[in-house]
């Protein structure tokens, strides 16, 4: 048996025994996550973002607005009439990394796809002020200045793959997005094709309202307008989703 | 896997398992700690070890060494 | 005396306590102005000037950095080579390897910082070093590993005194926390952008394991180190119990590693993880409790010493708002209370009661009394130090009195309803709302910042005295032996 004594006197069991007792915590709570089916809802309708959306997140990420707006709309009554559904595990089975969030400076974003027009958005992050007179948010004016960078679209998209998002580079891959995402969807998963797809959705929907230019703006909105759209609630009925939690 | 080890992957009963572990060691630290009277007295002397160091406070002094003088 | 510190100053490594402490300060005043600048930008929006790399977004982490990692870490840093130099009676087991680690933590430090103002940013809070910058942590801190270690291995003493366990427990922690929180694909290989390697809830558990614990491990059981030996040095008198200082130990290292999924009630996470979270975070009131007493009552019987002695008040009034924040901090893991305060202002106020109450009150009193012995001196001046309590303690009441109010009320209007069942408010009612505890917030903040601003004065003079002394000294030695 061990005693004590040792433990204090011997440096390296000192060591061994606080790594067991520090280790347990974080193996039995999240271990687990990755195996217990159900973690995850069984869902459809989620998907990886295209090209442009995905630029748009780079964006989100550095500007920081994961610190200031989060996008998990909790299961309440006031959270339900504000934003919307609450927020279920697979809507961001593709978010890497996830973007919850702390704290609300702002309101919720995971639903607030399609709410407002690209125009408001394109005014709101110019200016929050010029359309919500008491907001404090900063002013963004350099995302309608600064054309998009996609040169490392296909770069960043293979990163994602290795995480295990299923964007496709080869016939099998493809053709397993076909089967998984309908065949629309899963062309704009494809690697090879990601700039093109990049510029065509950004020329097609002209989030920016400067159609001539591929800017900062429009891949930001792109990202915002897909946020909570994907789940279509109006095919499942709610027994369904409480099943999970 | 052998039967009685599928008992411990139900949720419902390693939860106890570990509870009732995890108790009894600390019970048993707790023990250790604060039984017998030598014990106790020896693991209480080391609370002195951060004033045996002193050089600069007049009150202790006895644990400093200094080599060169 | 002085001959018996000119000893130990040989016989101990104290450059590299002083350059940790040096910088531990710096990190203070640019951290804290930059929370004073963000904690403004809320009151008055227009002070983001619509430059890219001082909008809100992009200043917040580096608040946060400079303050936990810069300010805590290199306080930790000097602290723990002082503790265990002189609780080993051991000189640290290599110059060059201690030199390392503070250039190596200086650099991450920096170049995150400037890091985030350019937008490279993983967008983990508390994590947010892009990957080339996680490696440089790591290596120095496998150096600050094996450094520690070795220190510990050729100590004078059979026993290791317990303020070394919890510096261990900090170090492995930390590294654990380091290496699985950041487990990400970079973009390229010269590329900053990297992307986390786990998705979702995976991902929300594993950061929040690591946010909570960045708390649990790096600013409170390692600052538990720093009180176990500057509370009873400055007492002049030993712990209350050593027994429960161990006790306190194993408890605190087991029960804080399951707390963090506290962060994350009512989301997408399993309700069976977020329940263990919450169980144990009630738990976890009893060791931080235990602590607390334990630090507290080394002055029982020697109260008075409150009256006369500044770096004593700084200490006790740290470990009374230990204890006030690690009973908040369960509070507010029960569900019902976290349905309320999450996503407000609340929380805000609860880390700042644990970071400035604690961490910098703690450190504040373990540097009043370190500095002055590293440079074998005595303090410049001690109404200074009085001065600074004041200024910390009612920039304290103000930060959290206003986030209290803040918190609370953004919670109860948005979820309070009109007699039809309609939203009594709209979200940007409660922005509205905000305004004025945000600018006592500010205002609490200035406080805080000049109180620290005034210690790094007196902590500069001290220097500079020591360093008068010490050239008059050496004069006097010249002249004594040109005469013979």
């Amino acid at each position: 048996m061990i005693k004590h004594e040792s433990i204090e006197t011997n440096a390296g069991l000192l060591i061994v025994l606080t790594m067991i007792v520090i280790s347990i915590g974080g193996l039995v709570e999240i271990v687990p996550l990755f195996y217990i089916n159900g973690t995850v809802e069984d869902v459809a309708g989620v998907r990886p973002y295209t090209p442009l959306e995905l630029r748009g997140r780079d964006i989100y990420q550095r500007e920081g607005c994961y610190l200031c707006h989060s996008q998990m709309i909790r299961p309440f009554r006031d959270e339900a009439l504000r934003y919307g559904h609450y927020s279920l595990a697979a809507e961001s089975q593709y978010d890497h990394p996830f973007q919850w969030g702390s704290k609300r400076t702002g309101p919720d974003l995971a639903r607030v796809g399609k709410k407002y027009s690209n125009q408001w958005h394109v005014a709101h992050l110019n200016n929050p002020r010029s359309v919500v007179p008491q907001s404090v948010m900063p002013n963004y004016p350099w995302l309608l200045k600064n054309d998009l960078d996609y040169s490392d679209i296909q770069e960043r998209m293979r990163a994602l793959k290795k995480t295990g998002v299923p964007y496709s580079e080869t016939r099998d891959e493809y053709e397993r997005n076909v089967k998984q995402f309908g065949k629309s969807v899963a062309d704009k998963l494809d690697i090879l094709h990601a700039e093109e797809n990049l510029i065509s959705q950004a020329l097609v929907n002209d989030y920016d309202g400067q159609p001539s230019r591929i800017t900062e703006m429009d891949a930001l909105v792109s990202y915002l307008q897909v946020l909570g759209t994907m789940v279509d609630f109006s095919k499942y009925n709610e027994g369904y989703f409480a099943k999970f939690r | 896997m052998p039967e009685w080890m599928l008992w411990f992957t139900k949720f419902e009963n390693s939860k106890v398992v570990a509870l009732l572990l995890f108790f009894i060691l600390f019970c048993g630290i707790l023990l250790y700690i604060y039984t017998g009277k030598k014990r106790g007295q020896r693991l209480e002397s080391y609370k002195y070890i951060p004033l045996q160091d002193d050089d600069s406070d007049r009150h202790a002094g006895n644990g400093e060494v200094n080599k060169d003088e | 005396m002085a001959q018996a510190a000119m000893g130990s100053s040989q016989q101990y490594n104290y450059e590299i306590c002083r350059k940790f402490a040096f910088m531990a300060l710096v990190w203070a005043v640019l951290g804290m102005s930059a929370g004073v600048y963000i904690a403004s930008e809320l009151a008055w929006p227009a002070l983001n000037l619509d430059i890219p790399a001082i909008t809100f977004g992009r200043l917040r982490p580096v608040h946060t950095t400079l303050v936990i990692f810069g300010f805590g870490g290199s306080a930790l840093f000097a602290t723990s080579y002082y503790i265990v130099q002189r609780t080993c009676q051991t000189r640290l087991y290599s110059d060059w390897m201690a030199t390392f680690t503070f250039w190596g933590w200086q650099a991450a430090v920096a170049l995150g910082a400037v890091s985030y103002m350019m937008g490279y940013t993983q967008s983990r809070e508390y994590a947010e070093f892009e990957w080339p910058i996680d490696l440089i942590i790591l290596v120095t801190w496998v150096v600050y590993f094996l450094l520690y270690v070795q220190t510990l291995r050729r100590r004078s003493q059979p026993h290791i005194y317990v303020a070394n366990w919890f510096f261990m427990a900090f170090i492995l922690a930390t590294a654990i926390l380091h290496i699985f929180n950041n487990l990400a694909v970079p973009v390229s290989l010269f590329s900053m952008k990297s992307y986390s390697l786990f998705s979702g809830v995976q991902d929300a558990m594993t950061q929040w394991w690591y946010g909570h614990n960045a708390v649990g491990f790096f600013l409170t059981a390692a600052f538990l180190g720093m009180m176990y030996y500057f509370v009873p040095k400055q007492a002049g008198r030993p712990v209350y119990s050593y027994r429960l200082s161990i006790v306190h130990f194993w408890a605190l290292s087991f029960l804080y590693m399951w707390v963090g999924a506290h962060h994350l009630h009512w989301t997408a996470l399993p309700d069976w993880t977020s329940t263990l979270a919450a169980t144990f975070s009630i738990m976890l009131l009893l060791p931080s409790w235990g602590g607390m007493i334990n630090g507290i009552m080394t002055l029982s019987g020697a109260w008075d010493r409150l009256r006369t002695d500044p770096i004593m008040l700084f200490l006790i009034t740290a470990l009374s708002f230990y204890g006030m924040s690690t009973f908040e901090g369960p509070l507010m893991s029960l569900k019902s209370v976290n349905a309320l305060s999450h996503y407000t202002d609340w929380t805000i106020g609860h880390v700042h009661s644990g970071a400035l109450g604690w961490v910098a009150m703690v450190t504040f009193g373990s540097f009043y009394h370190m500095v002055p012995r590293l440079y074998d001196t005595r303090l410049y001046s001690t109404r200074l130090v009085y001065v600074h309590f004041w200024l910390a303690t009612i920039g304290i009441v103000l930060y959290i009195t206003s986030m209290w109010v803040a918190g609370i009320f953004q919670g109860l209007m948005l979820r309070s309803f009109d007699d039809y069942g309609n939203l009594a408010y709209t979200f940007v009612e409660t922005v509205a709302f905000l305004h004025n505890p945000y600018m006592v917030r500010a205002l609490g903040g200035l406080s805080f910042l000049s109180g620290v601003v005034v210690m790094s004065y007196n902590i500069f003079m001290t220097i500079r005295n020591a360093r008068a002394e010490a050239a008059i000294l050496e004069a006097k030695l010249a002249a004594k032996m040109a005469r013979i």
